[in-house]
Protein backbone atom coordinates (compact mmCIF):
# COMPACT_ATOMS: atom_id res chain seq x y z
CA UNK A 1 0.00 0.00 0.00
CA UNK A 2 2.85 1.94 0.92
CA UNK A 3 4.56 1.93 -2.57
CA UNK A 4 1.01 2.10 -4.46
CA UNK A 5 0.58 5.70 -2.57
CA UNK A 6 4.29 6.76 -3.01
CA UNK A 7 4.04 5.95 -6.98
CA UNK A 8 1.04 7.98 -7.07
CA UNK A 9 2.60 10.82 -5.28
CA UNK A 10 5.60 10.72 -7.21
CA UNK A 11 3.78 10.69 -10.74
CA UNK A 12 1.57 14.08 -9.21
CA UNK A 13 4.84 15.65 -8.53
CA UNK A 14 6.05 14.68 -12.27
CA UNK A 15 2.62 16.27 -13.49
CA UNK A 16 2.42 19.20 -11.75
CA UNK A 17 6.57 19.56 -12.72
CA UNK A 18 6.30 18.67 -15.88
CA UNK A 19 2.41 20.53 -16.45
CA UNK A 20 1.88 20.02 -19.96
CA UNK A 21 -0.41 17.58 -19.51
CA UNK A 22 -2.78 18.87 -16.95
CA UNK A 23 -2.49 22.36 -18.37
CA UNK A 24 -3.91 21.23 -21.77
CA UNK A 25 -7.16 19.16 -20.66
CA UNK A 26 -7.57 22.39 -18.81
CA UNK A 27 -7.31 24.51 -21.48
CA UNK A 28 -9.21 21.77 -23.86
CA UNK A 29 -12.09 22.45 -21.12
CA UNK A 30 -12.36 25.68 -21.39
CA UNK A 31 -12.79 25.69 -25.12
CA UNK A 32 -14.92 23.35 -24.75
CA UNK A 33 -17.14 24.99 -22.42
CA UNK A 34 -16.76 28.43 -24.58
CA UNK A 35 -17.50 26.73 -27.56
CA UNK A 36 -20.77 24.55 -26.11
CA UNK A 37 -22.05 27.54 -24.17
CA UNK A 38 -21.85 29.93 -27.82
CA UNK A 39 -23.71 26.68 -29.32
CA UNK A 40 -26.66 26.24 -26.82
CA UNK A 41 -27.50 30.08 -26.79
CA UNK A 42 -28.13 32.76 -24.19
CA UNK A 43 -31.17 31.43 -22.57
CA UNK A 44 -30.76 30.44 -19.12
CA UNK A 45 -33.55 27.81 -19.47
CA UNK A 46 -31.39 26.03 -22.42
CA UNK A 47 -28.15 26.38 -20.94
CA UNK A 48 -29.51 24.69 -17.35
CA UNK A 49 -31.54 21.82 -19.16
CA UNK A 50 -27.87 21.15 -21.31
CA UNK A 51 -25.65 21.62 -18.32
CA UNK A 52 -25.16 18.16 -17.42
CA UNK A 53 -24.80 16.80 -20.65
CA UNK A 54 -22.31 19.57 -20.85
CA UNK A 55 -20.66 18.57 -17.59
CA UNK A 56 -19.89 14.85 -19.04
CA UNK A 57 -19.32 15.38 -22.80
CA UNK A 58 -16.18 18.21 -21.24
CA UNK A 59 -14.93 15.36 -18.79
CA UNK A 60 -15.03 12.60 -21.36
CA UNK A 61 -12.99 14.99 -23.44
CA UNK A 62 -10.72 16.02 -20.74
CA UNK A 63 -10.31 12.39 -19.58
CA UNK A 64 -9.27 11.19 -23.23
CA UNK A 65 -6.58 13.55 -23.00
CA UNK A 66 -5.75 12.70 -19.31
CA UNK A 67 -5.74 8.73 -20.05
CA UNK A 68 -2.40 8.01 -21.38
CA UNK A 69 -0.61 10.50 -18.45
CA UNK A 70 -0.59 7.94 -16.01
CA UNK A 71 2.11 5.52 -18.25
CA UNK A 72 3.56 9.09 -20.22
CA UNK A 73 5.82 10.00 -18.03
CA UNK A 74 7.11 6.56 -17.99
CA UNK A 75 7.29 6.75 -21.45
CA UNK A 76 8.49 10.27 -22.10
CA UNK A 77 11.63 9.10 -19.26
CA UNK A 78 12.44 5.72 -20.46
CA UNK A 79 11.99 4.58 -16.94
CA UNK A 80 9.33 1.69 -17.79
CA UNK A 81 11.99 -1.01 -17.82
CA UNK A 82 12.86 0.02 -14.23
CA UNK A 83 9.06 0.21 -12.60
CA UNK A 84 8.54 -3.43 -14.35
CA UNK A 85 12.20 -4.45 -12.52
CA UNK A 86 10.42 -3.58 -8.86
CA UNK A 87 10.13 -6.69 -6.76
CA UNK A 88 7.23 -8.26 -5.96
CA UNK A 89 3.79 -9.11 -8.40
CA UNK A 90 2.73 -5.92 -10.52
CA UNK A 91 -0.56 -5.38 -9.26
CA UNK A 92 0.95 -2.98 -6.90
CA UNK A 93 2.26 -0.78 -10.18
CA UNK A 94 -1.44 -0.75 -12.08
CA UNK A 95 -3.27 0.52 -8.09
CA UNK A 96 -0.55 3.30 -8.02
CA UNK A 97 -0.87 4.26 -11.70
CA UNK A 98 -4.74 4.30 -11.23
CA UNK A 99 -4.58 6.38 -8.09
CA UNK A 100 -3.06 8.87 -9.91
CA UNK A 101 -5.00 9.07 -12.80
CA UNK A 102 -8.06 8.87 -10.51
CA UNK A 103 -6.98 12.22 -8.32
CA UNK A 104 -5.99 13.89 -11.51
CA UNK A 105 -9.76 13.75 -13.21
CA UNK A 106 -11.27 14.27 -9.52
CA UNK A 107 -8.87 17.94 -9.72
CA UNK A 108 -10.55 18.41 -13.27
CA UNK A 109 -13.83 17.55 -12.03
CA UNK A 110 -14.07 20.09 -9.16
CA UNK A 111 -12.85 22.61 -11.79
CA UNK A 112 -15.40 21.84 -14.44
CA UNK A 113 -18.28 21.62 -11.18
CA UNK A 114 -17.52 25.18 -10.97
CA UNK A 115 -17.21 26.57 -14.31
CA UNK A 116 -20.43 24.42 -15.32
CA UNK A 117 -22.27 25.56 -12.70
CA UNK A 118 -21.46 29.22 -13.19
CA UNK A 119 -21.54 28.92 -17.61
CA UNK A 120 -24.42 26.71 -17.69
CA UNK A 121 -26.48 27.44 -14.31
CA UNK A 122 -26.30 23.90 -13.18
CA UNK A 123 -28.06 23.90 -9.58
CA UNK A 124 -25.08 23.46 -6.50
CA UNK A 125 -27.85 22.80 -4.17
CA UNK A 126 -27.41 19.11 -4.99
CA UNK A 127 -23.30 19.72 -5.36
CA UNK A 128 -22.43 16.85 -2.55
CA UNK A 129 -24.81 14.28 -4.65
CA UNK A 130 -23.57 15.78 -8.08
CA UNK A 131 -20.17 15.18 -6.86
CA UNK A 132 -21.01 11.63 -5.58
CA UNK A 133 -21.48 11.07 -9.45
CA UNK A 134 -18.49 12.23 -10.63
CA UNK A 135 -16.46 10.56 -7.85
CA UNK A 136 -18.21 7.41 -8.97
CA UNK A 137 -17.98 8.03 -12.63
CA UNK A 138 -14.08 9.19 -12.35
CA UNK A 139 -13.19 6.07 -10.66
CA UNK A 140 -14.69 3.83 -13.49
CA UNK A 141 -13.16 6.06 -16.37
CA UNK A 142 -9.93 5.94 -14.48
CA UNK A 143 -9.66 2.20 -13.84
CA UNK A 144 -10.19 1.45 -17.73
CA UNK A 145 -8.00 3.79 -18.86
CA UNK A 146 -5.25 3.15 -16.61
CA UNK A 147 -5.63 -0.60 -18.29
CA UNK A 148 -5.96 0.15 -21.62
CA UNK A 149 -2.80 3.10 -20.98
CA UNK A 150 -0.38 0.27 -20.12
CA UNK A 151 -1.72 -2.11 -22.53
CA UNK A 152 -0.52 -0.04 -25.46
CA UNK A 153 1.88 2.07 -23.59
CA UNK A 154 5.05 -0.02 -26.23
CA UNK A 155 2.76 1.44 -29.40
CA UNK A 156 3.73 4.37 -31.29
CA UNK A 157 0.00 4.92 -32.59
CA UNK A 158 -1.02 4.58 -28.80
CA UNK A 159 -2.39 8.04 -28.17
CA UNK A 160 -4.51 7.49 -31.19
CA UNK A 161 -5.22 3.91 -29.86
CA UNK A 162 -6.11 4.82 -26.50
CA UNK A 163 -9.26 7.08 -26.86
CA UNK A 164 -10.82 4.56 -28.70
CA UNK A 165 -10.39 2.09 -26.56
CA UNK A 166 -11.81 3.25 -23.75
CA UNK A 167 -14.59 4.83 -24.92
CA UNK A 168 -15.98 1.37 -26.52
CA UNK A 169 -15.72 0.12 -22.75
CA UNK A 170 -16.44 3.02 -20.42
CA UNK A 171 -19.77 4.01 -22.53
CA UNK A 172 -22.23 2.50 -19.73
CA UNK A 173 -20.20 4.27 -17.19
CA UNK A 174 -20.69 7.94 -19.00
CA UNK A 175 -24.00 7.07 -19.73
CA UNK A 176 -25.18 6.06 -16.24
CA UNK A 177 -23.16 9.01 -14.73
CA UNK A 178 -25.22 11.63 -17.06
CA UNK A 179 -28.95 9.98 -15.98
CA UNK A 180 -27.95 10.33 -12.61
CA UNK A 181 -26.53 14.20 -12.82
CA UNK A 182 -29.58 15.15 -15.16
CA UNK A 183 -31.56 13.35 -12.20
CA UNK A 184 -30.25 15.59 -9.87
CA UNK A 185 -29.91 18.68 -11.71
CA UNK A 186 -33.83 18.52 -12.95
CA UNK A 187 -35.06 18.09 -8.55
CA UNK A 188 -35.64 14.36 -8.59
CA UNK A 189 -35.57 12.79 -5.39
CA UNK A 190 -32.56 11.35 -4.16
CA UNK A 191 -34.42 7.83 -4.14
CA UNK A 192 -34.26 8.00 -8.06
CA UNK A 193 -30.94 8.61 -8.61
CA UNK A 194 -29.77 5.90 -6.56
CA UNK A 195 -30.26 2.73 -9.14
CA UNK A 196 -27.78 4.91 -11.46
CA UNK A 197 -25.16 5.10 -8.47
CA UNK A 198 -25.32 1.19 -7.66
CA UNK A 199 -25.04 0.71 -11.58
CA UNK A 200 -21.75 3.09 -11.50
CA UNK A 201 -20.42 1.26 -8.33
CA UNK A 202 -21.34 -1.91 -9.96
CA UNK A 203 -19.01 -0.88 -12.94
CA UNK A 204 -16.36 0.88 -10.82
CA UNK A 205 -16.19 -2.72 -8.98
CA UNK A 206 -15.91 -5.21 -11.57
CA UNK A 207 -13.37 -2.61 -14.21
CA UNK A 208 -11.39 -2.30 -11.02
CA UNK A 209 -10.76 -6.28 -10.29
CA UNK A 210 -10.75 -7.24 -14.08
CA UNK A 211 -8.00 -5.00 -14.76
CA UNK A 212 -6.11 -5.18 -11.82
CA UNK A 213 -5.89 -8.96 -12.04
CA UNK A 214 -5.15 -8.85 -16.15
CA UNK A 215 -2.65 -6.01 -15.45
CA UNK A 216 0.40 -7.94 -15.03
CA UNK A 217 0.24 -10.08 -17.93
CA UNK A 218 -0.84 -7.23 -20.31
CA UNK A 219 2.42 -5.00 -19.49
CA UNK A 220 5.34 -7.50 -19.87
CA UNK A 221 7.00 -6.94 -22.97
CA UNK B 1 31.06 -23.02 -8.11
CA UNK B 2 28.52 -23.43 -6.78
CA UNK B 3 24.53 -22.55 -8.10
CA UNK B 4 24.18 -19.66 -11.55
CA UNK B 5 23.22 -16.73 -10.61
CA UNK B 6 21.90 -16.71 -14.28
CA UNK B 7 21.37 -19.59 -16.33
CA UNK B 8 20.65 -19.52 -20.16
CA UNK B 9 20.32 -22.27 -22.23
CA UNK B 10 19.13 -22.44 -26.06
CA UNK B 11 17.91 -19.04 -26.06
CA UNK B 12 15.99 -17.20 -29.42
CA UNK B 13 14.87 -14.49 -29.71
CA UNK B 14 13.69 -12.39 -32.69
CA UNK B 15 11.82 -9.32 -33.93
CA UNK B 16 9.86 -9.79 -36.43
CA UNK B 17 10.88 -12.30 -38.66
CA UNK B 18 14.42 -11.11 -37.86
CA UNK B 19 16.52 -13.25 -35.09
CA UNK B 20 18.55 -11.49 -32.92
CA UNK B 21 19.49 -14.96 -31.03
CA UNK B 22 20.31 -17.58 -31.87
CA UNK B 23 20.78 -20.47 -29.46
CA UNK B 24 22.39 -18.58 -27.09
CA UNK B 25 23.04 -20.60 -24.06
CA UNK B 26 25.46 -18.75 -20.60
CA UNK B 27 26.00 -19.09 -17.07
CA UNK B 28 27.39 -16.61 -14.70
CA UNK B 29 28.66 -17.93 -11.50
CA UNK B 30 28.84 -16.23 -7.88
CA UNK B 31 31.90 -14.00 -8.17
CA UNK B 32 32.04 -13.71 -11.43
CA UNK B 33 32.24 -10.62 -14.16
CA UNK B 34 31.31 -11.77 -17.63
CA UNK B 35 31.63 -9.72 -20.63
CA UNK B 36 29.74 -9.68 -23.78
CA UNK B 37 31.58 -8.03 -26.86
CA UNK B 38 30.27 -8.08 -30.34
CA UNK B 39 29.45 -5.77 -33.26
CA UNK B 40 26.49 -3.52 -33.39
CA UNK B 41 23.10 -5.71 -33.40
CA UNK B 42 24.66 -8.63 -32.57
CA UNK B 43 21.91 -8.91 -29.89
CA UNK B 44 24.47 -7.95 -26.32
CA UNK B 45 21.33 -5.76 -24.83
CA UNK B 46 18.58 -8.07 -25.81
CA UNK B 47 20.88 -10.59 -24.19
CA UNK B 48 20.79 -8.28 -21.21
CA UNK B 49 16.97 -7.33 -21.14
CA UNK B 50 16.59 -11.13 -21.39
CA UNK B 51 18.45 -11.45 -18.52
CA UNK B 52 16.32 -9.38 -16.55
CA UNK B 53 13.16 -10.84 -17.27
CA UNK B 54 12.11 -7.54 -19.50
CA UNK B 55 11.79 -9.46 -22.92
CA UNK B 56 10.44 -12.62 -23.21
CA UNK B 57 12.54 -15.64 -25.59
CA UNK B 58 10.69 -17.41 -28.33
CA UNK B 59 12.48 -20.55 -27.33
CA UNK B 60 14.86 -21.12 -24.36
CA UNK B 61 14.80 -21.27 -20.57
CA UNK B 62 16.36 -18.33 -18.11
CA UNK B 63 16.55 -19.42 -14.69
CA UNK B 64 17.21 -16.48 -12.51
CA UNK B 65 18.86 -17.27 -8.75
CA UNK B 66 18.18 -21.01 -9.82
CA UNK B 67 14.45 -20.28 -10.59
CA UNK B 68 12.91 -19.89 -13.86
CA UNK B 69 12.60 -16.40 -15.01
CA UNK B 70 8.94 -16.55 -15.34
CA UNK B 71 8.56 -17.30 -11.78
CA UNK B 72 11.05 -14.34 -10.27
CA UNK B 73 8.81 -11.79 -8.69
CA UNK B 74 10.76 -10.67 -4.80
CA UNK B 75 13.93 -11.88 -6.34
CA UNK B 76 13.71 -8.83 -8.90
CA UNK B 77 15.01 -6.76 -5.14
CA UNK B 78 18.63 -8.90 -5.48
CA UNK B 79 18.42 -7.75 -9.76
CA UNK B 80 19.30 -4.46 -11.25
CA UNK B 81 19.91 -3.43 -14.72
CA UNK B 82 21.44 -0.43 -15.89
CA UNK B 83 20.15 0.37 -19.53
CA UNK B 84 22.62 2.45 -21.90
CA UNK B 85 21.57 5.77 -21.62
CA UNK B 86 20.31 5.02 -18.24
CA UNK B 87 16.76 6.05 -17.52
CA UNK B 88 15.62 8.57 -15.06
CA UNK B 89 13.02 11.16 -14.14
CA UNK B 90 14.05 14.32 -15.43
CA UNK B 91 11.69 16.66 -13.34
CA UNK B 92 13.31 15.38 -10.67
CA UNK B 93 16.30 15.69 -8.59
CA UNK B 94 19.24 13.55 -8.41
CA UNK B 95 18.29 12.58 -4.77
CA UNK B 96 14.44 12.34 -5.82
CA UNK B 97 15.38 9.73 -8.21
CA UNK B 98 17.77 8.54 -5.91
CA UNK B 99 15.05 7.93 -3.01
CA UNK B 100 11.66 7.09 -5.23
CA UNK B 101 13.95 4.03 -6.74
CA UNK B 102 15.42 2.82 -3.42
CA UNK B 103 11.69 2.76 -2.02
CA UNK B 104 10.11 1.55 -5.41
CA UNK B 105 12.88 -1.41 -5.07
CA UNK B 106 11.81 -2.28 -1.32
CA UNK B 107 15.37 -0.94 -0.33
CA UNK B 108 14.92 1.66 3.05
CA UNK B 109 18.03 3.59 2.95
CA UNK B 110 18.34 6.92 5.19
CA UNK B 111 18.75 10.25 3.60
CA UNK B 112 22.37 10.52 5.43
CA UNK B 113 23.14 7.29 2.67
CA UNK B 114 21.64 8.68 -0.35
CA UNK B 115 23.73 12.06 0.30
CA UNK B 116 26.79 10.45 1.01
CA UNK B 117 26.21 8.19 -2.33
CA UNK B 118 25.44 11.43 -4.50
CA UNK B 119 28.89 12.90 -2.82
CA UNK B 120 30.64 9.51 -3.55
CA UNK B 121 29.23 9.98 -6.98
CA UNK B 122 30.71 13.80 -7.51
CA UNK B 123 26.42 14.76 -7.84
CA UNK B 124 24.80 17.89 -6.77
CA UNK B 125 21.59 16.76 -4.86
CA UNK B 126 19.01 19.37 -5.67
CA UNK B 127 19.35 19.71 -9.55
CA UNK B 128 17.25 18.07 -11.80
CA UNK B 129 18.42 14.96 -13.90
CA UNK B 130 17.45 17.26 -16.48
CA UNK B 131 20.38 19.49 -16.35
CA UNK B 132 22.70 16.50 -15.90
CA UNK B 133 25.12 16.10 -18.72
CA UNK B 134 24.92 12.28 -19.86
CA UNK B 135 28.39 11.24 -17.62
CA UNK B 136 26.55 12.76 -14.29
CA UNK B 137 23.74 10.42 -15.18
CA UNK B 138 25.50 7.29 -15.61
CA UNK B 139 27.33 8.16 -12.23
CA UNK B 140 23.95 9.23 -10.80
CA UNK B 141 23.12 5.12 -12.20
CA UNK B 142 26.75 4.13 -10.45
CA UNK B 143 24.87 5.98 -6.85
CA UNK B 144 22.06 3.51 -7.55
CA UNK B 145 23.91 0.32 -7.87
CA UNK B 146 26.35 1.34 -4.75
CA UNK B 147 22.67 1.71 -2.57
CA UNK B 148 20.67 -0.68 -3.69
CA UNK B 149 23.51 -3.39 -3.60
CA UNK B 150 21.88 -6.01 -6.10
CA UNK B 151 23.22 -9.84 -6.04
CA UNK B 152 22.48 -9.59 -9.57
CA UNK B 153 23.86 -6.71 -11.97
CA UNK B 154 23.78 -6.37 -15.72
CA UNK B 155 25.28 -3.49 -17.34
CA UNK B 156 24.86 -2.34 -20.69
CA UNK B 157 28.23 -0.41 -21.73
CA UNK B 158 28.41 1.33 -18.81
CA UNK B 159 31.72 2.96 -19.62
CA UNK B 160 30.69 5.34 -22.41
CA UNK B 161 29.93 8.49 -21.36
CA UNK B 162 32.15 8.78 -17.99
CA UNK B 163 35.31 10.32 -17.85
CA UNK B 164 38.98 8.50 -16.27
CA UNK B 165 37.36 9.50 -12.92
CA UNK B 166 33.75 7.95 -13.44
CA UNK B 167 35.39 4.82 -14.80
CA UNK B 168 37.16 4.71 -10.89
CA UNK B 169 33.48 4.50 -9.55
CA UNK B 170 32.53 2.21 -12.47
CA UNK B 171 35.36 0.09 -11.20
CA UNK B 172 34.65 0.34 -7.58
CA UNK B 173 31.16 -0.45 -8.22
CA UNK B 174 31.57 -3.45 -10.16
CA UNK B 175 34.06 -4.61 -7.81
CA UNK B 176 31.29 -4.76 -4.70
CA UNK B 177 29.24 -6.34 -7.17
CA UNK B 178 31.40 -9.42 -7.75
CA UNK B 179 32.26 -9.14 -4.20
CA UNK B 180 28.06 -10.05 -3.39
CA UNK B 181 27.29 -11.66 -6.38
CA UNK B 182 27.98 -11.57 -10.66
CA UNK B 183 28.17 -8.63 -12.89
CA UNK B 184 27.23 -9.25 -16.50
CA UNK B 185 28.07 -6.54 -18.91
CA UNK B 186 27.99 -5.64 -22.63
CA UNK B 187 30.73 -3.67 -24.10
CA UNK B 188 32.97 -2.55 -27.12
CA UNK B 189 35.90 -1.75 -25.26
CA UNK B 190 37.74 -4.78 -25.41
CA UNK B 191 40.44 -2.69 -23.16
CA UNK B 192 37.82 -1.86 -20.13
CA UNK B 193 36.53 -5.67 -20.46
CA UNK B 194 39.89 -7.04 -19.86
CA UNK B 195 40.69 -5.00 -17.07
CA UNK B 196 37.33 -5.46 -15.47
CA UNK B 197 36.00 -9.27 -16.87
CA UNK B 198 36.91 -12.65 -15.54
CA UNK B 199 35.92 -14.09 -18.81
CA UNK B 200 34.88 -12.69 -22.36
CA UNK B 201 31.59 -14.14 -24.34
CA UNK B 202 31.67 -12.80 -28.01
CA UNK B 203 28.37 -12.58 -29.48
CA UNK B 204 28.88 -13.21 -33.35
Amino acid sequence: MRRVLALALRDLKLELRGKAGLFSALFFLGVVLLILGFALGPEREDLRRAAPGVLWVALAFAGSLLAGRAWAVEVENDTLDDLLLTPGSREWIYWGKFLFLWVLLLAVSVVLLVLVAGMFYLPLERGPAILLTLVLGATGYAAVATFYAGLVVRLSTAQLVLPILVFSVVVPVVLAAVRATTGLAGGAEIAEVVPWWKLLLVFDVIYLTASSLLFPFVIEG
Amino acid sequence: MGEPLLRLEGVWKRFGRDWVLRDVGLSLFPGEVVALLGPNGVGKTTLLRVAATLTRPQRGEVELFGRPARAVEAERAELLFLANPPAFYRHLTGEENLRSALFMGGRGVSAEEVAGALSWAGLPPARPVAAYSSGMRKRLALARIRLMGPRLLLLDEPETALDEAGRELLRQVIAAARERGGVLLATHDREFAGAVADREVVLS
